[in-house]
């Protein structure tokens, strides 16, 4: 193949801490793929699972939850929430056969621009070798 | 505790004494050492070239033929220890260099799952200090040793983490644990020169002097180290020193098994003092630790 | 379908260079559902926001999207000018096409690609925007400050003078904190004491300002403008209110112990109050020394109280108070020496940190002022002064500038030569920060006048040889190793925050850093918010500074503070969770969820047909809520949503990118 498959790949970032990690791996001038699309929530614990499994269905490679470290959490417990939901999707996803290495969780803070650029790249580089998400894709 | 035992270069030759000690005393310890089968030198300096995987190959081969022994490796001479620590952590670390060294080498691929310990880390494992004060038969009571670790043991520290590397405090548990009386001299963590000696015997000269003079200031009977090289380099400049400096009274150098044995009840002929450049049997003697041997 | 305007944005070259921002915008005019789409300049600016005002009033737009910088940045910026156009603010979104687009990525057609992707998912967003209105909140309009240094005085002086009620929370017997305990300051040499007593004194005597210290803030709930916190009152055992201060007990007391504020360098009483100047001037009982609480004998305090204030039965009590706004301004401590293992780890008793040596040179201190060293009282006739102990320091973890170190060292070195004239003073620095007024100029003068030898190094170990400290450095300008003798080694060791500064952070809900400092709202142009609204932050509680620097912080932080209650009620932010009434059946499996207590239980009537019946729904709290949108992912039946985050609007969004 001579294409490089470029996959889609969304980013939950809530609004604290990875939102501002974003913003700061930009200001830094951080580079990473353009494969990643950011949505900004207010908070990791805002991002219901059906928001995961919807994005599968229309055709995203990859999703990626993006909230503050343990203890960090603007709203004191949102990020716990979210590991645990997170958990069940992988769960979930396992069930219905999507590989769980499409969903991936990472605690990044808004000082650690260095670490945003990082996991974006590793898990672009993820979902690139895992190959389009044929499986979960609605019909279009 | 089992472990696969790498030796290093000299521990056959050279410093025979060193390696009976060790072979002698962990019987007692109960720390079973099986030595690497096939074993070949430690790396040296080569493995501190970052830049190529090219240095790596020997430590990766130790490594490797341990983990499939299916044991934890355990070294003493503390270059042969940084070596092998430090490229146990590049490979877990490092996927690419990894694969690069088991394609070359065309073995099974090693991810650093083993620990490489020093043979005082092994004993502090596993409650060894508390099984030496246990066993020991003839503490060696009144006898002021000063603990000279070098810096190859210590340092780079936060990948070695082997102690604390301003203010290490595991030879001198060792020596409380064998009776002795450890000496604090503030040279015990300088470096000894090294592999420098090849080059500059100069400023081999200098490292070392300052530190016996340090533990003679403190009046140590004993240093003991863990390291031949740098046993090699302190005893060498202490040859030249009872030369040129007749204020200068020489101290025994000592590998710390070699006192272990003794304390551990071992027959004076089997410590190797024979072998040691300057005898400590004499200065073992006067302290009433020893009865027969000759000085 | 709405007429939705976007807005694209140059930002210079920032965005351009990497952004295709005309293709941007020609292709956005053929979306579904916008009317109107161009690219600006600089959309920042007094023009691109008249441009845009001026396009909503024209176009009778419904909704605009403006990509640009992150919302971080504009986001009330371009909210505003909608809201001058009669546009409802929340109908503004912003696409982040700067730090996330065009900084990020090097290939121009990937990122104009991605540009456009972002943008039409923000059209799809604005969408399904909705109108939202601020609500208005009352407000205690009463300060909570923690901390009675300088930087918690300087708060506390300036909002009462502005005629407001203000609580000042201070862990110690008495106010001053670290300043307190100085003995000069640079850079002009006058004496800390003397500065810093007309203040305290004030603060004890502002009607305005209520003390409370040896007391701590144990729980805050409630939101900004309407906290309601509890802090502990820790015993003192002595009735301050009848104390008349005459001290006889201190005099008195049999038993001298370790004092806390000379930093071992001197002893106290059991009974005791810290030092003379103290405000209160009122004596408080050390539990752990006193003979009477080991033994239970003794009581000569008892004995000797002219006005039978002492108090062994006392206990802590919780005060409850509602205030407005909270200062942290919680200060700084020392990196403890035991952590500095290369100086002996607190081995040498000639070994000491700076707040040591402030003591010994303080007029008011342990030695009356005059530089004796610890462990025989003698006048030292060498003293090394070791800079960046810890700071700097990767190996130490802290890896910062302590920032008045190099400057405090210059003064020590300084007081030492005006005392002991022959004697050497040597100082071992990595660099000289003496960015500030006057403050290279003295650090010269402590060079060249005072003949201070400074040596640029590090100093590798410090070691005790025959009753001399022996420390071996390098000189990186002579490329030598030395070797000095000294009588007394002072380390300028690391300022690191206050202990419990990580404690209180999360009992108030502030972030901290990795090292325990307050986090700002924004390094630059919020230096004084916290992220949490209502807090405040002063002083070394953020970030290790000197006491102008301090001064003028906690100044801004009161000033925040009175703007704040300038206002008579507060306006909340619209942008939080409500309840669909219809659909929701009142499980309550949001309630628990809630960090912020802002679900409740509200028994509605539903006529159905001709009946009436009760049922039971949640409500929202719209003051207490934070729109985090934990609830909305909790809820079962899809009737709790989010204000400016809805379910339609990130499932719109999501559906845009996943094309």
């Amino acid at each position: 193949m001579s294409v490089k498959f470029k996959p889609n790949i969304i980013c939950f970032a809530c609004n604290w801490c990875s939102y501002t990690g974003a913003d700061m791996a930009g200001t830094s001038r951080m580079k990473y793929p353009a494969t990643i699309k950011i949505i900004r929530v207010p908070c990791s614990g805002r991002v219901n699972p059906t928001f995961i499994m919807k994005a599968y269905q229309k055709g995203a490679d990859g999703v990626l939850i993006a909230g503050c470290h343990p203890g960090d959490c603007h709203y004191n417990s949102g990020n716990y929430f979210a590991k645990r939901r997170f958990l069940l999707a992988t769960r979930f996803m396992n069930y219905i056969g999507i590989d769980a290495k499409r969903l991936r969780m990472e605690w990044i803070s808004a000082a650690e621009g260095v670490k945003f650029a990082r996991v974006m790249a590793e898990f672009s580089e993820t979902i690139s070798e895992l190959g389009p998400n044929w499986r979960a894709r609605e019909e279009v | 505790m089992k472990y696969s035992y790498f030796p290093g270069c000299t521990l056959h030759t050279q410093t025979k004494n060193f390696n009976d000690s060790i072979k002698s005393t962990s019987a007692i310890l109960d720390i079973e050492l099986e030595e690497l089968k096939d074993w070949q030198c430690c790396g040296a300096v080569y493995p501190l070239t970052t830049d190529s995987a090219m240095g790596l190959v020997s430590p990766y081969r130790s490594l490797q033929k341990a983990h499939e022994c299916g044991n934890n490796l355990v070294t003493v001479c503390s270059a042969c220890y940084n070596v092998l620590k430090r490229t146990n952590l590049t490979v877990a670390n490092d996927g690419e260099i990894r694969t690069k060294l088991s394609n070359y080498m065309d073995v099974d691929e090693y991810a650093g799952e083993s620990k490489v310990l020093h043979l005082l880390e092994a004993m502090r494992e596993n409650n060894g200090f508390g099984i030496i004060k246990e066993k020991t038969i003839n503490p060696l009571k009144g006898l002021k040793v000063a603990p000279y670790y070098g810096c190859l043991l210590l340092r780079p520290s936060k990948e070695l983490k082997f102690d604390d590397p301003e203010n290490p405090t595991i030879f001198e548990e060792f020596i409380k644990s064998i009776g002795a009386v450890a000496v604090d001299f503030p040279n015990r963590i300088e470096c000894c020169g090294a592999y420098v000696s090849i080059t500059s015997q100069r400023k081999v000269k200098g490292a070392s002097e300052s530190i016996l003079k340090s533990a003679s200031n403190r009046e140590a009977d004993i240093i003991i180290t863990s390291c031949p090289l740098c046993y090699h380099n302190l005893a060498k400049e202490q040859e030249r020193l009872e030369k040129d400096d007749y204020t200068f009274k020489p101290i025994p150098i000592l590998y710390f098994t070699q006192l272990l044995a003794l304390a551990l009840g071992l027959e004076v002929e089997s410590c190797g003092f024979e072998s040691n450049k300057i005898d400590a049997r004499p200065i073992l003697k006067s302290k009433g630790l020893i009865y027969r041997g000759d000085a | 379908m709405k007429k939705i305007g976007v807005f694209v944005c140059w930002c210079g070259l920032n965005i351009s260079s990497t952004v295709d921002v005309g293709k941007a915008s020609e292709e956005l005019k053929n979306y579904p559902g916008v009317f109107y789409a161009d690219d600006y300049k600089y959309l920042c600016s007094d023009p691109g926001q008249e441009l845009i005002k001026k396009t909503i009033i024209d176009n009778k737009l419904e909704g605009i999207v403006v990509a640009a910088c992150s919302p971080n940045m504009h986001e009330s910026t371009f909210r505003a000018a909608a809201e001058a156009a009669g546009l409802n603010p929340y109908r503004v979104e912003i696409t982040n096409i700067r730090e996330q687009t065009s900084w990020v990525h090097s290939n121009k057609e990937d990122a104009t690609i991605k540009a456009i992707q972002l943008i039409k998912a923000t059209v799809e967003k604005v969408k399904k925007s909705e109108d939202l209105f601020p609500q208005q909140i009352p407000l205690t309009k009463k300060v909570l400050v923690i901390g009675g240094g300088i930087s918690g005085m300087t708060v506390a002086l300036e909002v009462a003078e502005a005629g407001y009620p203000v609580i000042l929370v201070e862990k110690e017997p008495q106010i001053g904190g670290n300043m307190a305990k100085l003995s000069e300051t640079f850079p002009t040499l006058d004496c800390a004491s003397c500065i810093l007593t007309p203040k305290t004194a004030e603060v004890g005597r502002h009607s305005n300002i209520t003390l409370m210290t040896n007391s701590e803030v144990v729980e805050s709930s409630g939101y900004f403008g309407n906290f309601t916190v509890k802090i502990k009152r820790k015993p003192t055992f002595v009735d301050w209110e009848k104390c008349i201060g005459c001290m006889l007990c201190q005099e008195k007391c049999p038993k001298k112990t370790n004092s806390d504020f000379e930093h071992g360098m001197g002893k106290r009483k059991a009974i005791s109050v810290a030092f003379p100047q103290a405000i209160p001037y009122r004596p408080i009982i050390n539990e752990k020394e006193c003979i009477y609480f080991k033994t239970g004998k003794c009581k000569m305090c008892v004995k000797v109280c002219p006005v039978d204030c002492i108090e062994f039965e006392q206990l802590e009590n919780i005060v409850e108070e509602n205030i407005g706004a909270i200062v942290v301004a919680s200060g700084y401590e020392l990196l403890p020496k035991e952590k500095l293992s290369e100086y002996g780890q607190g081995k040498y008793a000639d070994v000491i940190d700076g707040m040591q040596f402030e003591r010994i040179a303080s007029a008011s201190g342990p030695t009356e002022g005059v530089i004796r060293r610890p462990s025989d009282g003698k006048i030292p006739q060498s003293i090394v002064f070791i800079q960046c102990a810890g700071s700097r320091d990767n190996q130490k973890d802290r890896p910062y500038c302590s920032k008045i170190c190099c400057m405090y060292t210059a003064k020590h070195a300084m007081l030492y030569k005006h005392q002991v004239h022959d004697g050497t003073a040597t100082v071992f620095y990595m660099d000289i920060r003496a960015g500030g007024k006057g403050y290279e100029e003295f650090v010269q003068r402590a060079i060249e006048d005072d003949h201070v030898l400074y040596l640029r190094g590090r100093v590798a170990r410090v070691y005790e040889e025959d009753g001399k400290l022996v420390v071996l450095g390098v000189d990186t300008l002579s490329s030598e190793q030395v070797r000095i003798e000294a009588d007394l080694v002072v380390l300028a060791t690391a300022v690191i925050p206050s202990e419990k500064a990580k404690v209180l952070g999360q009992t108030l809900k502030v972030g901290t850093d990795a090292y325990g400092f307050f986090n700002e709202a924004h390094p630059k142009l919020r230096p004084v918010e916290s992220m949490t609204k209502g807090v405040f932050l002063a002083g070394c509680a953020q970030a290790p500074r000197d006491i102008p620097e301090t001064v003028s912080q906690a100044t801004g932080a009161a000033a925040k503070v009175i703007t704040m209650f300038s206002k008579n009620h507060l306006v909340s932010d619209p942008q939080v969770a409500k309840v669909n009434e219809k659909i929701c059946v009142g499980c309550l499996q949001c309630e628990p969820i809630c960090p912020y207590k802002a679900i409740e239980p509200e028994t509605i009537e539903v006529r159905i047909g001709h009946t009436v019946e009760k049922r039971q729904v949640a409500t929202i709290n719209k003051g207490l809520c934070q729109g985090c949108g934990a609830c909305s992912v909790a809820c079962r039946s899809g009737a709790m949503n989010l204000s400016g985050f809805s379910n339609e609007q990130i499932l719109e969004e999501l559906k845009a990118l996943c094309l």
